[in-house]
């Protein structure tokens, strides 16, 4: 029997896996790592993050989400960003990344590959910062000066990979970045390669010629028309991709450059009423439509978890059957 | 091209720089006002249909729609009181227990764009407060409740009923992610858009019918 990486490798390679890939069981996430988190913490909770972007989860709703009331918007003017945006310090004492250290050290990595984790993406810090409303006409009205707030984004990202990689040498990224909606890229392809793209190589070729051999990227979107850059950019693995963008078909065109992780909406299956047997319907038909080469079966959701309790773990347990049952 | 079509072109290409001094040059030879409105709201229909069609994105009606403000902020004091241009009041909100508003906003902005006054009540509405604000303002037409999440889906079927049991001449339509065609039959809803540029359609041509 392979083992997890073994068998991921032989998925996004073409090879000949023993078994489907189990949602995220390849990736040993190092969750310790000290970061700054776009969320607050729990249900009921309101924060100001060190990018003075406030996030408030209400008590009675799933998660948090960014303020941009007058009172509440971090960036007012994009072209004043130079005042109003200051990144936070990368550097964190040696007691901070204690746990993280620990938790790289205990990996097997011939088992699983020890993940960093990053969060929010490029294009999200931006309307994080701003709104989605003011960031997305900002990209017509001020293009130099969101190039130039892209470029600070990056320079912080590259800075805090680097402490990251010095301090528990991860051996893959799981970075977030959300670029669409359920049925369309938020920007056109070419405004995407205009701003995102760039930055991205700079990012993500970082990571790689540090050490880094996978990037696994979440967008739970539609974004299909988006994959050519996903591939130049160096991602090896979309997660998070939706049941619209017609994955088997994506599969057929670019597996053999990008591998597919995803095609189980949380939508239709994480809520209160949740079952076995939806998640069973959903899962069994995303692994016969896509086969088991390039694509891993996992919930769209953006990490190992779900909304509601035992959803992730009933999902894993129908992967496992379905593996027993296809294999 | 005349100064009306040049109106028209610059609101779809989103120039709302120019947009302000072309309604003025249009005005000034001759147009009259409720005719370059009319133009602004040709050209947002336009920018729907390519918006639905997936031809054209967010920033683009973003900046489109703003395009439109700018033109109208030029027609309003010449305008004033004149009820005749306007497709009626469009209360929005998403509802209970919900806290998305991006694609409320949109959708607010291009029904706005279509003619209709805008009432716009924000995220997490109760089914009743949908229901005062049809009492507190006049000439409603439409109200348009959202929803993102599967788990808001019963609050949205209630703010269907409440406001259908309310005011049964009232329209009301429906939309979010998990929102289907067939969700919003079987709620009660009297329309149901999958984008903010069909949703603009949906409201117009219930308002019309």
């Amino acid at each position: 029997m392979l083992t997890k990486r073994q068998n991921l490798m032989e998925v996004i390679k073409g090879g000949t896996p023993d078994r489907f890939v189990n949602q995220y069981e390849f990736m040993e996430l190092i969750m310790e790592a000290p970061m700054d988190l776009p969320l607050a913490p729990a249900p009921g909770t309101r924060v100001k993050n060190k990018w003075g972007i406030t996030f408030d989860w209400p008590a009675d709703q799933i998660g948090s989400f960014p303020m941009h009331d007058e009172e509440h918007k971090a960036l007012k003017d994009i072209t004043d960003w130079k005042n109003q945006v200051k990144a936070p310090s990368v550097f964190y004492t040696d007691e901070e990344w204690a746990a993280a250290e620990a938790h790289a050290k205990s990996v097997d990595r011939n088992d699983k590959f020890v993940t960093a984790f990053c969060a929010p993406g490029i294009f999200e810090m931006t309307h994080h910062l701003m709104s989605m409303e003011d960031a997305l006409m900002a990209l017509y009205e001020e293009p130099e000066a969101m190039k130039e707030l892209i470029d600070y984004v990056v320079e912080y990202e590259l800075a805090y990979a680097a402490e990251v990689i010095k301090h528990i040498h991860p051996d893959a990224l799981f970075h977030h970045d959300d670029w669409g909606s359920q049925i369309s890229s938020f920007i056109s392809p070419q405004m995407f390669n205009e701003f995102i793209v760039p930055a991205y190589k700079q990012v993500y070729g970082f990571w790689k010629a540090n050490g880094v051999e996978l990037i696994i990227h979440h967008s739970d979107s539609y974004a299909a028309n988006l994959v050519p850059f996903m591939i130049e950019m160096g991602i090896d693995i979309w997660q998070g991709v939706m049941t619209t963008n017609n994955v088997p078909e994506l599969i057929k065109k670019y597996g053999e450059k990008i591998t597919f992780m995803g095609d189980i909406d949380s939508g239709r299956v994480d809520f209160p009423g949740w079952t076995r047997e939806k998640i069973y319907e959903d899962t069994k038909k995303a692994c016969e439509e896509c086969g088991k080469l390039y694509f891993i079966p996992c919930l769209s959701q953006g990490l190992n978890i779900s909304s509601f309790p035992g959803v992730y773990e009933a999902t894993s347990d129908v992967i496992d059957q379905l593996s027993k049952e296809m294999f | 091209m005349s100064k009306i079509e040049e109106v028209k072109a610059k609101v779809e290409a989103g120039k709302s720089k120019l947009v302000p001094g072309l309604v003025q040059e249009a005005l000034d030879e001759g147009s009259a006002p409720a005719e370059v409105l009319q133009a602004m709201v040709e050209s947002m229909g336009v920018v729907g249909d390519k918006f639905s069609a997936g031809e054209i994105f967010v920033p683009e009606m973003l900046i489109a729609a703003k395009a439109m403000s700018k033109g109208v902020e030029v027609l309003k004091p010449l305008m004033a009181g004149d009820g005749s241009t306007s497709l009626g009041t469009c209360v929005i909100g998403t509802v209970a227990g919900d806290l998305h508003d991006i694609g409320k906003n949109l959708v607010s902005m291009m029904i706005e764009s279509a003619g209709f006054d805008m009432v716009d009540l924000g995220v997490d509405v109760p089914a009743d407060t949908f229901v005062q604000a049809v009492k507190d303002n006049t000439n409603v037409k439409i109200v348009a409740c959202s929803g993102l999440l599967t788990t808001t889906m019963p609050a949205l079927k209630e703010a269907v009923a409440t406001v259908k049991a309310a005011f049964p001449d009232v329209k009301v339509i429906v939309g979010g992610a998990p929102v289907t065609p067939e969700y919003a039959a079987e709620v009660g809803a009297d329309g149901y858009a999958p984008d903010a540029g069909s949703a603009a359609v949906k409201a117009r041509e219930l308002a019309t019918a």
